[in-house]
């Protein structure tokens, strides 16, 4: 049991356990019913590969801010190209995402740049495309056949858009525990510089990883759009604070080297479920922000570095006299 | 045919098999320095040869080269006669060249066993493997480390156990030429004589050892060549039975050091500026008790995590789990608050300048000024005339250069860089302490005068000066009292003029613990 | 050795702003109706909305925190706050706001610098929560100004209008609390290196929260005017703000890992990206072609600053 609480990808399924302890014992076990399943599986579909995305980069200490836009911008190039072919679409805007990732990730690791500097000029510069291409409209998807199939309930509770995220999480899953290329993500977030020394090509690792970040994004966001059926250029802006906020909650470390797919499918999981657990109770939107607001806050606060000094520095202060 | 025939004529002749591995005409320039002038390294298949020298001697520049950490300005390297160009690890280890360098490369959120395959390019995409398993447990036994749990966190293990996995790592890969840069300074006894076993079975099975090290019994035992290097410069390549401990100490120093620090009379029977009662350092210190007198400079040396530098910090007020007495001239203070040692006259100067030393992108003023803001101005308003002012005062004291106040730190040289440092320890008020950890790493000979100088006239001042430094000669130099660590306990405290270097590096290597 | 000499060889990323400035005042006079008083002021007024924020962003992103997430989220609040307490007077309204803006944004300054938390997560934490409470007290809905007490914000200086005397204010005291002050040389010493401000004895976390709560006062001046323009207080008056601002800092030069800086370049910033979208509009290109191209410049400036960490 202690080894189960000492594991980080564990602090989320415990939260989740918690979570759906107490929406159990608010709304009955009612709340659990099919439709809740399907909704919280939904919404994975959407958040979970972002997360994932932003949850990697974080691994190898870097920060993909860039995931925000490109879940626009891919929902927007999707509607737009597959109109005929959704396959093409979903390709092209995939397609899109990896080659800016690629090319964000190169722009860091041969000019040793700062990742969210970059990535915060990649950030506007999808946003600033996503309105190029709408021209600041609200684009409608003429394939509402699409929208049904990507949407229909497969088994009740599972979609096709659920099961492209769930497998997402499970190859990845299976790279980061299976594979010499997981081992060499750790490694590289862990010590980048002692990875180098050990002959793990560190530069090679941060390009891809930031190449997958922006293929996840995009792939979400595509299929997102062809569900909707509308793809607009602002509509998909918030998804950041909750992508980094499932991260976290997964078990993913900012200092680099910790986090595992499961993790954060756990964390995205926690978020999924409050929001829909919380709307089954008919309570209002905000409180779920707050409640996100608050688990960041916390778990951000838990995790910072100079946790431990400060708490001895307080205690000596509060509890011995000052010297003279 | 032709080609056949002169294959098969080189088979028949045996002159003079190519060497495993040489190097000629390697050159590095870091900025000022040359760190690095026409090095050059030759190994046989089954040699042992060992490079020594003082600190900034050139030995790790020449180590990254040669597993391409860095790039060499001029030379080549050669390995069983063919022109190689090593430009990254993964290079170097195509060669069959590996390192197991001082700086560990361990990544502590990895397990052990994927510690000991990292990097390796043996190991397939799917790479849980029962046979890799098995080959990193025979070579964590031959190392005498089977308690080792190969499923733990690398984190988990103490230095002396990362080195042991370090090691292991470059044992398991597939290896013509081993270098091993100081591997048993943090190692226990029985630990060193296992790795010592092993190498002499590396050494049987024909591979070839490049050795750097500070011990110079080690050199003796285990060692068939020696490659002697001082600043930057190969100074002596010959057999150890050719050599005895005398020779080759001198080789290393090759200069006479009286130059090189400036003469003093301590001041005797001083009040303490520094005392350090019971010190605690979990994991680093042990029950530490120390002295330093006013007007007198304290040397600290040991190995690499010999608990000098943890002491250092602790009394900068930087360690917060550091516990014990600290009191500055009478006064005693809270570890683990900079702000309230700085207020009790203690001023810290490091050798690791670009981590905890200099404001790097910003000027000259800005750097010498940085400690005593506080003291300056009204309400926090400042004024910069006053500032420029006390800038170009402390530029004096420190005998540096005035008009260039206005440059930007990153475009000095170390030893300017690091006079700064010294400018900030200046005080208006009662003379304190100034602590110091490798005060003149990476700094020339000219330079390292001139600080040497600094810090006597600081003593003069009435200062107390405790420095950590691992560079034996500068501690024998410039230390009124030197005391000896090993593993976090004093071994022995010596006046100036009482002790040798062999001393020295018996007590910090194999002490005699009374 | 050549010090002295130094400002008359300029690096070549100084060299190449340098360049990019010329060409946009040549591109900028030669565009048609530029210099028409009308297009000039709104241009300004706008502008300088955002200039105050990034005034205040400087700050954060001085100190080594790269930037705030939460400050488009404190301006909302804050025109929410300011409205609330208009009642009692534009006076206590001011007070008031001020207050509240410095506040919420010295608790994150705290958390972040006392804990070492990460600034990106506090910030990010800070955006929910701020949002979150206020849609709970607010419902979600603007609430407007009945009265005309706010009206004194509203003025223009003859030709000069309000916003750009303010943001030229904020600016100036800015520039004087980083130039001038112990707290403004702390902020440089801590961006540059703050394991360096530790050793030399420095307790980093009051610079910190300092940084914050300033960051948090000069996001309260484009509150109090954008509240004041827009006759309410909603929570959906400072989206986007804090992209918008980080981007100013940036393309004036600031450096995103800090140390480096100055408000006064991020006043040049702010007038760069103000006067390239109106030569943009000018001349004919759409507004979302303007979002496209300033996130380029954006990348492009931050990718000058490779230079400066390579010398690590």
């Amino acid at each position: 049991m202690s080894a189960f609480l000492k594991n980080r990808n564990a602090r989320a399924f415990l939260l989740l356990a918690v979570i759906a302890l107490a929406l159990g014992i608010l709304g009955g076990p009612q709340i659990f019913s099919g439709r809740t399943m399907f909704s919280i599986l939904q919404q994975f579909a959407v958040l979970g590969p972002v997360a994932l995305a932003l949850g990697l980069t974080m691994v190898i200490r870097h920060f993909d801010l860039s995931v925000a836009g490109m879940l626009g911008l891919a929902g927007c190039i999707a509607v737009l190209c597959g109109a005929g072919n959704p396959l093409f679409g979903i390709a092209l805007a995939v397609g899109f995402g990896a080659v800016f990732g690629a090319l964000q990730g190169a722009i860091i690791t041969t000019l040793r740049l700062s990742s969210i500097g970059v990535t915060l000029g990649g950030l506007l510069i999808l946003n600033g495309l996503a309105y190029v291409i709408t021209g600041n409209r609200e684009l409608g998807y003429p394939r509402p056949d699409v929208a049904q199939f990507i949407d229909a309930t497969l088994g009740d509770v599972l979609s096709f858009r659920a099961l492209v995220a769930i497998a997402i999480f499970a190859v990845i899953g299976l790279v980061m525990s299976r594979t010499r290329l997981g081992r060499d993500i750790i490694a590289s977030g862990s010590d980048p510089a002692a990875a180098a020394i050990a002959g793990v090509p560190v530069k090679s690792i941060t390009i891809l990883v930031m190449t997958f970040s922006g293929a996840a994004a995009a792939l979400a966001g595509g299929l997102l759009s062809f569900s909707l059926t509308t793809a607009s250029p602002t509509a998909l802006a918030d998804v950041l604070v909750p992508a980094a906020a499932a991260a976290i909650i997964g078990g993913v470390s900012l200092s680099g080297g910790r986090g595992h797919p499961i993790g954060i499918a756990g964390g995205v999981l926690v978020l999924c479920l409050l929001r829909s657990g919380l709307s089954a109770l008919n309570v209002e939107p905000y409180v779920h922000g707050i409640t996100v607001g608050f688990v960041l806050a916390m778990v951000g606060l838990l995790d910072s570095t100079d946790l431990e000094r400060r708490l001895i520095n307080l205690r000596r202060a509060f509890a011995r006299p000052r010297p003279s | 045919m032709i080609a056949a025939t002169a294959a098969l004529n080189e088979m028949q002749t045996p002159a003079v098999p190519p060497k495993v591995l040489n190097a000629r005409n390697l050159s590095k320039r870091f900025g000022h320095i040359q760190a690095l002038e026409n090095a050059a390294i030759e190994l046989e298949a089954g040699e042992i040869r060992a490079v020594c020298g003082e600190n900034g001697a050139g030995k790790s520049t020449l180590v990254k080269i040669l597993t391409g950490i860095l790039q060499s300005d001029t030379g080549n390297i050669e390995i069983d006669g063919r022109a190689v160009h090593i430009k990254s690890p993964r290079d170097s280890q195509e060669v069959g060249l590996n390192l197991v360098s001082q700086e560990l490369s361990i990544c502590p959120d990895l397990s052990v066993l994927d510690n000991i395959w990292l990097g390796s390019i043996e190991v397939p995409m799917f790479h849980r493997k029962k046979a890799f398993r098995n080959r990193a447990r025979k070579t964590l036994e031959m190392l005498g480390a089977a308690h080792i749990d190969l499923d733990q966190p690398a984190a988990k293990l103490s230095t002396g156990e990362r080195q042991i996995v370090e090691i292991a790592r470059m044992l398991g890969r597939d290896t013509r030429i081993l270098i091993l840069d100081e591997p048993t300074a943090t190692l226990s006894d029985s630990e060193i004589e296992r790795v010592m076993q092993a190498l002499k079975a590396l050494k049987r099975e024909g591979h070839a050892i490049l050795y750097i090290t500070h011990r110079l019994s080690e050199v003796f035992e285990i060692c068939d060549t020696v490659t002697v290097m001082r600043n930057g410069r190969e100074v002596l390549a010959a057999n150890v039975s050719d050599l005895d401990r005398k020779a080759l100490i001198e080789a290393m120093l090759g200069r006479p050091f009286e130059e090189m620090y400036p003469t003093h009379k301590p001041a005797s029977g001083e009040a303490a500026a520094l005392r350090i009662a019971n010190l605690n350092i979990p994991g680093a210190v042990d029950k530490l008790n120390l002295v330093v007198p006013r007007g007198q400079i304290v040397c600290l040396t040991g190995q690499v995590g010999s608990g000098a530098e943890d002491v250092v910090h602790a009394v900068a007020g930087m360690l917060v789990e550091a516990e014990g007495d600290i009191s500055v001239n009478g006064r005693r203070l809270q570890p683990g608050f900079p702000e309230k040692a700085k207020k009790l006259g203690i001023r810290f100067v490091s050798g690791d300048r670009a981590e905890e030393g200099i404001f790097i992108g910003l000027s000259v003023t800005d750097n010498l000024v940085a400690t005593r803001l506080d003291a300056r101005g009204l309400a926090g308003v400042l004024s910069p005339g006053a500032l420029k002012k006390e800038a170009a005062r402390l530029a004096e004291k420190i005998r540096f250069d005035r008009r260039r106040l206005a440059s930007v730190a990153s475009t000095l040289s170390g030893g300017n860089q690091q006079k700064l440092a010294f400018g900030r320890c200046i005080d208006h008020g009662k003379p304190g302490v100034i602590v110091m950890i490798e005060p003149t790493r990476g700094i020339d000979v000219g330079a390292r005068a001139e600080i040497y100088q600094l810090m006597r006239d600081f003593c003069d001042q009435g200062y107390g000066l405790l420095i950590a430094s691992t560079d034996f000669s500068e501690v024998l130099g410039i230390g009124d009292r030197i005391v000896t660590l090993y593993r976090g306990k004093v071994v022995q405290t010596y006046h100036a003029g009482q002790v040798t270097m062999p001393q020295i590096v018996a007590d910090v290597t194999h002490p005699v613990m009374s | 050795m050549t010090s002295q000499l130094d400002w008359l060889w300029p690096s070549p990323s100084t060299l190449f702003r340098w360049c990019i400035v010329v060409a946009l005042a040549v591109f900028a006079v030669t565009t048609p109706g530029f210099l028409s008083p009308t297009s000039l002021r709104s241009l300004l007024s706008t502008a300088s909305l955002v200039g105050c924020v990034a005034v205040g962003m400087t700050f954060v992103t001085m100190s080594g925190n790269i930037m705030s997430f939460s400050l488009g989220a404190s301006l909302s609040a804050t025109t929410v706050v300011f409205v609330w307490l208009l009642p009692y007077g534009a006076a206590a309204a001011v007070t008031g706001a001020l207050l509240f803006g410095a506040g919420i944004n010295a608790v994150q300054g705290l958390v972040i610098g006392y804990f070492r938390a990460n600034p990106i997560i506090v910030s990010m934490a800070a955006f929910a929560l701020i949002l979150g409470v206020f849609t709970m007290l607010t419902g979600g809905r603007g609430i407007y100004i009945t009265t005309n007490d706010a009206e004194i914000f509203n003025t223009n200086f003859s030709f000069v209008p309000g916003p750009l005397m303010a943001f030229a204010a904020c600016a100036l005291v800015g520039q004087a609390i980083l130039r001038f002050t112990r707290f403004g040389r702390q902020v440089f010493l801590l961006g540059s290196n703050p394991r360096a401000a530790l050793a030399a004895g420095m307790e980093p976390w009051r610079t910190v929260t300092w940084a914050y709560a300033l960051a948090g006062l000069f996001t309260t001046v484009t509150a109090v005017l954008i509240a004041s323009r827009y006759g309410s207080g909603d929570l959906q008056h400072g989206t986007g703000f804090e992209y918008q601002a980080i981007s100013a800092v940036l393309v004036g030069g600031t450096a995103i890992q800090g140390g480096n800086g100055s408000v006064l370049r991020t006043f040049i910033g702010t007038m760069l990206i103000a006067i390239f979208k109106a030569v943009l509009i000018l001349r004919g290109f759409s507004i979302e072609l303007q979002q496209l191209l300033i996130g380029v410049v954006v990348l492009l400036v931050i990718m000058l600053q490779w230079r400066a960490g390579d010398l690590k």
